[in-house]
Formats: structure tokens, sequence, C-alpha cells
């Protein structure tokens, strides 16, 4: 009778132990899709920040409904990469970045294995001459503008200095120090091209600081300036490490 | 034998009492109100009307910002709209664009039931009386859908009451555009002002002049959503926008502004006058919102203490915005009034011409000269509340040789701020100079040592629509019932003024302006039209992306004067598509009052909050996406909203 007992809790244990195991009907997704931004003007990555924009892409072997947009993030260094989509095809469409809209959306982008898809994009802005200089405690940066497209540029909006202790550095990244200290001394223009910097394809120089930064300390740091379109993120310059001496 | 005769009895017995009630369960029940009953009589009609009024989208003391409508949860007042947008520092909360997917659609099948089915019913009342109650129910059913278009642009427009199981074609229904939605609200509510009654007897219910208040709130909405959506760019790469539905042209807004002129004029026609009971305008000012009986109050949404708590009727507005313990017996105040907003009004100077702090004899003296309705709005130090005084005082400075610029917008680092000639220090903590021992900061703040509650970050707490009369032991969670004023002539005039101003008739516009100004004792009553333009704002000097007239400027600045902690702010902020530029890194600035040992004089200095709190709005605040859940049901609401 006692064995009966044991043996009848033993098994009762055992099934429920091995209910847990089911195996899924559907394997794990494993498709990846990674790809470059490149920036038309130079040819290299678009100079980005983490968390800023992304690339929205529609599942099209998707057909029980209208599919609504997935994003993949695009990283600080211009680059994307996913590797845990579904098999299938997609389109894609790099969007609300820092750039004219692009209008040719990828279509029927397969996705199995690994693809890799590159997209150009046109940035509104580029920041040229960055240049760091360090008086002491205080930061001082500096930067031109330069708009090869200027017929239907939105208005400046802003040239805002971005500081980091990390390597990310830029808008979207946790890293960026947020204080009023920086962000007081961005320069505001709300203007557009013409009535801020003429007919000139490139603007003046910009010159932003003291930013006070402190001793002993490594910095990364740069500067993004933007256009009022719809999304309003930064194009950018490259980062630079400023080291304070102690 | 016997036995068993007598039990196959009572087994027939049994049987026949069981089969024969199987009949009577066919009966209508008679605790359950069916259409005749509630559509039949003009007290059914009301009781019907009721639950739908309790779930109007009404902005009040129950509105969590982020979170919905008669949230009935005793932290509300803390999270209010205000803590989102930036109006109230402390509380902060970070603008959500993702709303609480608010889709009453239930609510407005209740109307249309009501406006299908009530005809049926045409015999047994009088025609006034039909009428009205049809236009009430227009109302009600507009109310709902400006709640939604305010929120999302376009939306289905339902006017039938749907049956569930109808083909999926019928039922998935498409969006209407944002001309047509703003549109429908406008017929809606004409048809309202047509059709019901000139009596305001029923205070919390509607009447004719409801429906134009709401109306001219509503259609001023439109217009500036048609004049300034351009202003955003979303026309290049947003579907929404192209197809209309999220956005208008700025050719569509002369039309709206117009009707919301036209519906100020049907509540001029009203018993309504500004509120000008009390000789002392700045209590006037304040007891304008604790008085039921006020001659301005077009609509009001009753509270009721003593009300069962499950009909959430009860709110915490004086236990959360007044300082505990003094004033308040519960957690206590955390919604200061940042110095950008007290700024807005005239304010003694705090800074002389040259550059130093102005001295003043007590902390209290910063009143003098400031316009009543500022006092109004809120408390400062030396006002009384509920038997105590407000005392308000953030340090002390041993010398203050220098102009208010040398303290750097109050950082430690600054020299002046150094070596102990600034003194900060927590709640009830003490110093002694030159063997004087002094209190450092005022009862009330601002204690270093301290978070966010009962301590008076700036030098204000929010006094309007403070209930003085209850005692400080009454001041607990649940115990506020004071109503909250939905509308009136106030705002109503504001709107005609800024929709006057919008049509370029200047001088009429400002002729409502004259008004409210000299009920709140400003000093300058009627100010000179200045048409110069400018794209910078007042609060946060925002960048706008469009210039305006600067007198334009200045009735935007006179509703928040006169609209302060009423939740008009981020609906008008959003409407004037400034939401993103005036939310661009505000870091909010707070008036601190210092003591000068040395001159025995009090100081007002401008300086950063201290928790280095900013505000942020980006361009996606202006749409709320259509609820996914929704699009997952129905994929005729695609396209979403631009740029989620």
């Amino acid at each position: 009778m006692k064995k009966l007992i044991i043996y009848s809790i033993l098994g009762v244990m055992l099934l429920s132990v091995t209910s847990c195991y089911k195996a899924d009907n559907w394997d794990a997704p494993s498709a990846r899709i990674h790809g470059r931004v490149i920036d038309s003007y130079t040819g290299e990555n678009l100079l980005s920040s983490q968390n800023d924009w992304s690339i929205r892409i529609w599942e099209r072997s998707w057909t029980a409904s209208e599919p609504t947009n997935q994003n993949l993030p695009v990283k600080q260094d211009g680059s994307y990469n996913n590797s845990k989509l579904f098999a299938g095809t997609y389109d894609m469409l790099p969007y609300g970045g820092p750039f004219w809209p692009v209008t040719d959306t990828a279509k029927n982008v397969v996705f199995n294995g690994t693809t890799e898809q590159d997209f150009t994009v046109t940035p509104y802005l580029q920041l040229l001459d960055f240049e760091t200089s360090l008086d002491g405690l205080n930061l001082t940066m500096k930067c031109r503008l330069k708009a090869p497209i200027r017929t239907g540029l939105p208005n400046l909006v802003e040239i805002k200095p971005f500081l980091s202790l990390t390597t990310f550095c830029g808008a979207g990244a946790n890293s960026n120090i947020d204080i009023g200290e920086y962000s007081n001394k961005r320069i505001q223009i709300n203007k557009s091209w013409q009535d801020e910097v003429g007919d000139s394809e490139t603007s003046n120089v910009y010159t932003i600081g003291p930013l006070p930064v402190k001793a002993g300390y490594t910095y990364y740091v740069r500067l993004g300036a933007n256009v009022n379109d719809a999304n309003r993120k930064y194009n950018y310059t490259e980062i630079v490490r400023v080291d304070v001496p102690r | 034998m016997k036995m068993k005769k007598r039990l196959l009895a009572y087994i027939a017995l049994l049987g026949a009492l069981v089969f024969s009630q199987c009949r009577q369960l066919d009966l209508e029940p008679k605790g359950i109100m069916g259409e005749p009953e509630l559509f039949g009589t003009e007290y059914g009609v009301k009781m019907y009307f009721t639950g739908l009024y309790n779930w109007l989208p009404i902005e009040d003391f129950q509105y969590y910002a982020n979170d919905g409508y008669r949230k009935n949860d005793w932290a509300t007042e803390k999270n209010s709209q205000g803590a989102m947008s930036g109006e109230y520092f402390n509380t902060w909360i970070s603008v959500d664009n993702d709303g609480f997917g608010y889709w009453p659609y239930d609510r407005i099948r209740e109307v249309n039931n009501f406006i299908q089915s009530f005809p049926n019913y045409k015999d047994k009342f009088p025609d006034e009386t039909f009428n009205k109650l049809m236009g009430e129910a227009h109302f009600l059913r507009a109310y709902f859908y400006f709640g939604m278009a305010k929120r999302y642009g376009g939306v289905p427009i339902v006017t039938e009451v749907q049956d569930p199981l109808a083909s999926s074609e019928v039922l998935n229904v498409s969006r209407n555009t944002e001309y047509d939605t703003w549109k429908f609200i406008h017929d809606d509510l004409q048809f309202a002002i047509d059709n019901m009654l000139s009596d305001t007897k029923e205070t919390g219910r509607a009447n004719k002049y409801v429906a134009a208040a709401l109306m001219s709130r509503a259609m001023l909405y439109a217009g500036s959503v048609a004049k300034y959506t351009e202003s955003l760019g979303f026309k290049a790469t947003e579907l929404a926008t192209q197809q209309g539905l999220a956005g208008m042209e700025p050719s569509q807004a002369n039309e709206f502004f117009e009707y919301a002129v036209a519906a100020g004029k049907v509540v001029e026609t009203g018993p309504y006058s500004l509120y000008n009971k009390l000789e002392d305008k700045a209590t006037n000012f304040a007891r304008l919102f604790l008085d039921d009986s006020s001659p301005e109050t077009i609509f009001l949404k009753e509270y009721n203490r003593n009300s069962p708590r499950g009909n959430a009727l009860q709110h915490n507005y004086d236990a959360l915005m007044s300082p505990a313990p003094d004033m308040s017996s519960f957690v206590g105040a955390e919604s200061f009034v940042p110095l950008d907003f007290m700024e807005l009004y005239d304010m003694p100077a705090y800074t002389n011409p040259d550059g130093t702090p102005v001295r003043f004899d007590s902390r209290g003296d910063i009143r003098d000269g400031m316009e009543p309705r500022a006092r109004g709005t809120m408390y400062l130090d030396g006002d009384e509340l509920r038997g105590k005084t407000f005392s308000i005082q953030r340090g002390i400075y041993r010398t203050f040789d220098g102009v208010a610029t040398d303290i750097q917008r109050g950082v430690n680092s600054a020299p002046i701020n150094s070596n102990g000639n600034r003194i900060l220090g927590g709640k009830g903590w003490t110093t002694e100079i030159n063997g004087v021992t002094y209190t450092i900061t005022g009862a009330h703040g601002n204690f270093e040592d301290q978070g966010g509650e009962n301590n008076a970050f700036g030098s204000a707490f929010i006094r309007k629509y403070i209930n003085p009369d209850m005692a400080t032991a009454d001041v607990r969670d649940w115990r506020s019932d004071q109503s909250w004023v939905v509308f009136r002539l106030g705002e109503v005039y504001l709107n005609t003024a800024e929709a006057l101003y919008e049509l370029g008739q200047r001088e009429e516009a400002f002729d409502y302006i004259a008004k409210i100004r000299e009920r709140a004792g400003a000093k300058v009553v009627r100010p000179a039209i200045d048409m110069t333009m400018t794209n910078v704002g007042s609060i946060n000097k925002a960048n706008y992306t469009y210039s305006l007239e600067k007198s334009l400027q200045f009735i935007r600045d006179e509703r928040q004067r006169e609209l302060y902690a009423e939740n008009h702010w981020w609906w008008d902020i959003r409407r004037w598509r400034t939401a993103d530029q005036i939310l661009n890194n505000f870091r909010q600035r707070l008036l601190s009052c210092y003591y000068v040992a040395d001159e025995g004089k009090y100081i007002y200095l401008d300086e950063d909050n201290r928790f280095n709190r900013q505000w942020n709005a980006s361009k996606s605040c202006y749409y709320e996406p259509i609820p996914w859940g929704e699009i997952g049901k129905n994929n005729n609401l695609l396209p979403q909203n631009p740029l989620y």
C-alpha cells in the first residue's frame, strides 16, 4: 500500500515535470539583416547616434492583415544589424533620420540566412572643419555648416554641443551629459538658410562654448545641427576625444 | 402501501410545481429598466445621460496626465497634466506621445442608440422637450468626438448603431479626414445650440450656452490646427497628413475661427458676467473657482464628498497642493509655480537697473506690485491659509556684495556661493552668525535634505482651486469636493479674442482682452497693438518655427495668465504647434529668496532648479497614434498618424 502511494506520487511528479516540456511548433526567428547607411556626399557611413532613428521594415510575406512596421535601430557608426527576424520578404525604408526623405522603398528584400542591404541617403547638412580647443577647464567647439541642397531645405533649427564620458556621444546616447551648462550654450537659429547664411553653400564658423569640463576626465564630444523637418534629428560632426589634464 | 401512495402524490405535486414555473420565467424582469422606461420619460432620459456626463473627456482634478480620465487614484493630482507640460515644478512626468488609447466609441454608441430610437417616443413629449433632449445628445456626442479629434485628428465618424453581426466590410470603418471630423463636431454643436433651451437652472447639465462654449473652444482648436500644422513639415513624408487625416490646410483656418467667434457671441447672449463679487481683486479671482453660484461659470463638473467612494466623486486637490503638516494632513504639496510662469504677470522689480538684487525688508514684500490675479493664482510668503502663514526661504548669504548674475544660476562653484558665504540647509536647521542664531530656511521650504514633497522649490504654492474653508485636519485624501469649472466666461472671452485676432480684427480682440485684464487688476488694461513680427515666445524664449505678431503672442500669454493651472496650457501649445519648441530643453527657473545677514534684508534671485530637470517634447506629440489594438482589429484605420 505504502509503495503504491509512493509510486503514484512519483508518477504524478514525473508527469508534472514532463508536461513542462513541449516543443514549439514554430522555429525561433533566425534570419539576419545587416548593412550600412551611406552618406551620399562622403561615401562613408552616415555620422549618427545611438537611438536617433531607425530603418522601417514591413513583412510582405505576412498577408493575413496589413503589416505594421518594425524598426531596426541604426547605430552610432551608421550601421544596423538584427539577427532575430523571421525569414520572409520585407520592404525596407530608412525613415526619420537627418536626411532628405527617401522615397524609393527597397521592395521585397528576401531575408533568409544572412542578408546584407546598404542604403544611401543624402544628409540635409554637413558639419565641416570641426575643431575643439581646451582653455584650462573650458572647452570650445567650432564648426561650419554646409548645405549642398538648399532648395526646399527646411529652416535651420539649432547647433548643439554633445559631451559624453563614454565613446557613445549624441542626442540619443544614454551617456549624453544633459545639463544646462551645455544645452544653454546651443545656438538657436530658427531661420532659413538664405536668412542665416545667404547664397553661399557654406556658412561662417560657429563657435560654441565655453563649456565647463572637469579636470582629469576624458570626454567624447561632437556638435550636431538640425533642420525643421518632421523629425528634427541631428547631423553630426565626428566624435573627438578630449583629455582634460589634471 | 399507503406510504408509497403518499410519496407518489408528493412527487407528482413537485413535478407540477416545477413545470408550472417554467412559463413564468419568460416575464420581463421588474428591476431592469428598458428603453420604454428610459426614453419614454424626461426623468428616464436624464438617468440615461448621467452615465454619459460622467465620462465626458473633461481634464479635471482626476485627469491623470498620461493615464486617462476619472482616474480615481490618490496620486492623480501629483501626476497632473500641468506636471507633464512643465506648468508645475516638481513632479516630473515626461510627455508620453502614445497617450492612453482614448477610444470612446462605446459611449458614442450609447448616444447614437438614443438618437436613433428616441424619435419612437416623440409623441410622449412636448416638441420643445423632445428637441431639447435631442440637442443634448448631440452635445454629448460632440464632446466625445472633440476628445478624440484633439488627440488623433481625423477619426471614423460613426453616427449609427452598428450591428455587431454585420459583415466586416461594414464594421471596419475608415477614418474621416481631420477637416470632416471638426466639421462634424461643429454640426453636432450647431444642432445642440439650435435645439436646446436657454434654461440655466440645472448646473452640471448642458444647455444652449454650454454647447456654444464647447463650440468656442473646439473651433479655436480646429482653426489653429489648420493654420499652423503646415509649419511642422509633415506633408513631405507623412501619408496621414498627405491624405488629410492628420492636419488641415491654412486656407481652412478662417472658417473655424469664424465659428469660434460666432459661438462666443451666443454665449454672450446668456446670463453670464465676469466674477466680480469681492472688492479685493486677488481674493475675488481665487473665489471664482470656489463659488458654485458664480455668474461666470457656464458649466460645472460637480463633486460630492458624501457620495459613495465607488462613484469617484471626490478628489485630493487640497491635500496634494497644500504643504503638510501645516495646511494638509496628507502627503502634501508637490507642485510649485516656476519663475517662467510668474514672470508672465506684472511683477515687482527684484533686480535693480545696476544689476544688484533689490533689498526687501521682509520676504512677503515680493507681493507688492504683483498683479492681483497672480496673487489669486498662487500663495507666496506671508499669505495665510487655514490659520497658518506661508514661510518660504531658500537660504542665507552672510554678505551679498555683487550683482544678481554673480550667482551663476545658483551653482555651488560660483565664488559668491563658495567658502560658506551662501548657507543652505535642511528642514529646521539653524546657523549662527556673529552670535545670532538663524533658521536657514522657511517653514515650508526650501530644504536641501528633502525631496519634492512639501518643499517649496521657488517661491510659490498653488492657490487656484484651493479651498481655504477646510480645516487642516480635514484636508486628507478624498475629502475635497469643490467643483471643476469646465467652461467659464473668461475662457470664452479669450477664445473669442484669439479667433478675432487671427481673423485680423485686432481692436475688437483687445476689447475682450481689456475686460479680462480689468478684472485681473493688471496695470495696463489695454496695451497698444504691436504688429511687429516675432518668432520668439515668452516661456523658455522658445523659437517658434513660424512668426506671429507680437500682440497675438500677448493674447496667447494672456490665456496662460488667466488660465494657469486649469489644464489648458498643454492643449494650447499643442494646437499652436509650439510644444516641441517650448518644451525644448525647458529647464524651469525658480525664484529663490535669501536672507542677507550683514544687512538684515531679503533678496530674490533667479536660479536653475536644483534637480536640473528639463521638459522635452518632440513633434510626435501633436498627434497620438491611433491605438494599435484598434488597427489590429481594423486595418482600414491605416495609415497611422505622422511619425509612428
